[in-house]
């Protein structure tokens, strides 16, 4: 940006912060009038005259390169790249607020509809390229992005399909099988405590709503529905107590540590002090333990996340997708980008390779790279786990339109449970009544049920 | 440096001929001049914000048109401080910073008493050491003070957790009855030295006749530094409460970091924290009403403890 542009933006933001004090009585956004009202309809896809300057905002590592790899093919459609990793929802909700979103922008699944309750997105369905695009991705991620089929809103990136992850070592020395379901894997919990009591089979982060989310969607605990104009909130389910109790359940037989936070240094000092072993995880976490974790090469695998009963269900944590911004006028343009970005055979190659993206695209588990073994694992095919873990992922589970401030509440009340003030079953209760609180403060209709 | 001093001068020259001049003139557009930068910031900065949150407070949000409608906001009277009031979660904040407060405030200024009043008498050797290891913390940025005890607090990292398991403790700095005291600590740690700075600086301007005196008619050094250094430099111990009272009740650094290992500090653990929070949830209406009564607090609570304090040492 030129000196010229900034002092102009400057002078521009006191002028604005004049108005507004002179406007503050009457700093209310006013009603929309009915036709406003009424669902946007599509924005019309058509290429433009010139070239084009696309702005892209992501937290990936390694994103400049892929964006390097396109401006040099695409001399007509230039795309300039920032990592927004520091505080990704923030500077995007800023951003939005500003009136200056990005055309495109990286948004977690589980924030599409909080962010789409705050208009931040356009819908690309115009273009013939976008619907097309649904063939090319794993179904759930589809159904997400498009909020059901009704329109494009942005296309899949990469996914976290659940698997676990097993010191075959410690497994070995204890003479223990690998567990199949969630009961195999109580019972192997004991076992190894009764062995050693400084060994725990893993631990459970409270603070880590995202991570609970993937086991809620294993057991096909729907959080929210959507039908007669209303959110049904069903946080708290039958399927969801199963989970919790489950859990509560090895955590009052002193079965799992509830004192280490995901990705915290103390996590990897326990792991690295043998005291954990196994970690129930994502694919994107095989980077993880690689990269923190050196000395434990070849004492790992990876095998299919223990099941209820006998449903293969697994669970999906996290992975992220490229949103249409509000205000993009270069949808063409942007759907040609973010089409190659994500389902390009070169580009999903590069993410996985830079950035550890497990990609959203079908055509991803073809990649060269995700077919081989990989070395720290013993040379396993651990992607076939994961390929395998994504084919069985609920694909109707849906997020809600206050899903942070939810996560946040769940996060509350786990932690207060795992400290013994309580049950984690609770925290379903707290979770569900922080849902219907935060959709009636945000006046969005939801009540709580089918 | 002339050219400052001589300006210097005209300031004082002009205040001193406002009754003649009735700020008229050219006079006035110096005094302009000079208040700008401090003024145009302070408006920007300060007031702005502080009209905007204040507005934001007063409004609502409605929606039309269902689930993915359109939001707008409306005048919405009080309705987000009752819905403050109303927040068990808000109480529960106030009542853990109060109980910080009243423990760590009087623990943090007591210490820091002590050492400005050992810096100032003649026993203590390497003055200039102690002063500056004492005010060191202070010069540690709030975060990096906070990681590094985190990682003393965690049993997985902490040489501390390993001495005190040795000798047959139990110790638990990051569980749910310890982690308030374990910020407590951080804090304490890194403002003691910068509250004994202010108060040894009262000390050093006190006039050594006084001391003279003093000893002239027998007194202790104990009797000194309780009977005349002390009741001298109240204003500075004054001051260094008010600024603590306003520190903690706007605690936001310390736990959120403690957060980051420990699962015993929840998102609502402080007044700040619960408005970041519901900020962060979109609710920036709730939140700014949130950010109005912390700030209504701390001003209630810092001018009634100046105004109770002052009448007091009759100051």
């Amino acid at each position: 940006m030129s000196n010229t542009a900034t002092r102009i933006r400057l002078a521009g933001a006191v002028v604005a912060a004049a108005a507004s004090i002179a406007g503050l009585a009457a700093c209310s956004s006013p009603a929309p009038s009915g036709d406003a009202a009424a669902a946007a309809p599509a924005a019309a896809c058509e290429p433009a005259k010139g070239n084009v300057t696309l702005q892209y905002w992501n937290t990936v590592p390694g994103m400049d390169q892929v964006v390097a790899l396109w401006n040099k093919n695409n001399p007509n459609i230039q795309v300039e790249m920032k990592n927004i990793s520091n505080d990704q929802y923030g500077t995007i909700g800023n951003a939005l607020k500003a009136g200056k979103a990005p055309e495109l922008a990286q948004v977690g699944y589980d924030e599409l509809p909080d962010l789409r309750t705050q208009n931040a997105f356009v819908d690309a369905s115009a273009c013939a390229d976008a619907t097309a695009a649904k063939s090319k991705f794993v179904p759930w991620t589809w159904s997400q992005t498009s909020f059901g089929d009704t329109g494009v809103f942005a296309f899949p990136q990469d996914t976290g399909p659940m698997a676990l992850y097993v010191r075959s070592d410690i497994f070995k020395k204890h003479d223990l099988e690998i567990p199949k379901t969630w009961d195999e894997y109580a019972a192997d919990a004991q076992k190894l405590h009764d062995a050693d009591p400084n060994l725990s089979i893993t631990f459970f982060d409270p603070n880590n709503a995202e991570w609970f989310n993937g086991l809620l969607w294993q057991n096909n605990a729907e959080m929210y529905g959507y039908s007669g104009d209303k959110w049904h909130v069903t946080v708290e389910s039958d399927q969801s107590k199963q989970v919790a109790e489950y859990w509560q359940k090895l955590i009052d037989a002193k079965l799992v540590r509830t004192d280490l936070a995901h990705g915290s240094t103390p996590m990897y000092a326990a792991y690295q002090k043998n005291q954990i072993a196994t970690y129930v995880g994502a694919a994107w976490g095989y980077s993880m333990f690689r990269d923190n974790l050196p000395d434990q090469s070849g004492k790992w695998t990876i095998v299919p996340m223990p099941t209820w009963g006998s449903s293969a269900a697994s669970g999906d944590w996290g992975g992220s997708t490229v949103a249409f911004m509000k205000g993009n006028t270069h949808l063409y343009e942007s759907v040609k980008f973010n089409s190659w970005l994500n389902t390009d055979p070169e580009a999903l190659a590069l993410e996985n390779k830079l950035g550890g993206l497990y990609p959203a695209a079908t055509a991803g588990s073809a990649l060269p790279a995700l077919a081989e073994g990989v070395p720290y694992y013993n040379n396993e095919k651990i992607f076939d786990v994961f390929a395998d873990s994504s084919k069985n992922i609920d694909t109707s589970f849906t997020w809600g339109p206050t899903q942070k401030t939810v996560n946040l509440a769940l996060q509350d009340a786990l932690a207060k449970a795992a400290a013994g003030d309580g049950k984690l079953a609770d925290a379903l209760t707290a979770a569900q009544a922080a849902a219907l609180k935060s959709m009636q403060d945000q006046a969005i209709p939801a009540v709580a049920g089918n | 440096m002339t050219d400052i001093a001589t300006r210097g001068t005209r300031v004082v020259a002009t205040t001193g001929g406002r009754s003649r001049h009735n700020g008229g003139g050219p006079r006035a557009g110096t005094i302009i001049a000079f208040l700008i930068p401090f003024f145009l910031p302070f408006v920007l900065f300060y007031l702005v914000p502080i009209a905007y949150a204040i507005g934001q407070s007063f409004l609502v949000v409605r929606r039309t048109g269902g689930q993915y409608g359109t939001s707008y906001t409306t005048f919405g009277g009080f309705d987000q401080y009752v819905q403050v009031f109303q927040n068990t979660e808000f109480w529960n904040s106030i009542g853990r910073i109060g109980l910080f407060g009243i423990v760590q405030v009087p623990v943090m200024l007591f210490v820091a008493l002590i050492m400005a009043l050992l810096l100032d008498t003649p026993l203590l050797k390497l003055k200039a050491f102690f002063r500056i290891a004492a005010f060191m913390p202070y010069a540690v940025p709030g975060v990096i003070a906070a990681i590094m005890w985190s990682f003393l607090y965690s049993p997985q990292l902490s040489p501390v957790v390993d001495v005190l398991k040795a000798i047959g403790l139990q110790p638990d700095f990051l569980g749910p009855g310890a982690v308030l005291w374990s910020a407590a600590n951080v804090s304490t740690w890194l403002w003691t030295g910068y509250n004994m700075l202010i108060m040894f600086s009262a000390l050093q301007a006190i006039p050594q006749e006084l001391y003279e005196a003093a000893k002239l008619d027998g007194a202790s050094n104990w009797a000194i530094a309780w009977k005349i250094k002390v009741p001298i430099i109240a204003p500075s111990i004054i001051l260094t409460t008010v600024f603590s009272i306003i520190g903690t009740l706007q605690l936001y650094g310390e736990p959120a970091v403690l957060r980051q290992i420990s699962s015993n500090i929840s998102s609502t653990f402080t007044p700040n924290m619960l408005a970041y929070a519901v900020a962060s949830g979109n609710n920036y209406q709730q939140a700014a009403a949130i950010s109005v009564v912390i700030a209504v607090v701390t001003f209630v609570l810092s001018f009634g403890f100046m105004r109770l304090t002052s009448k007091r040492a009759g100051l």
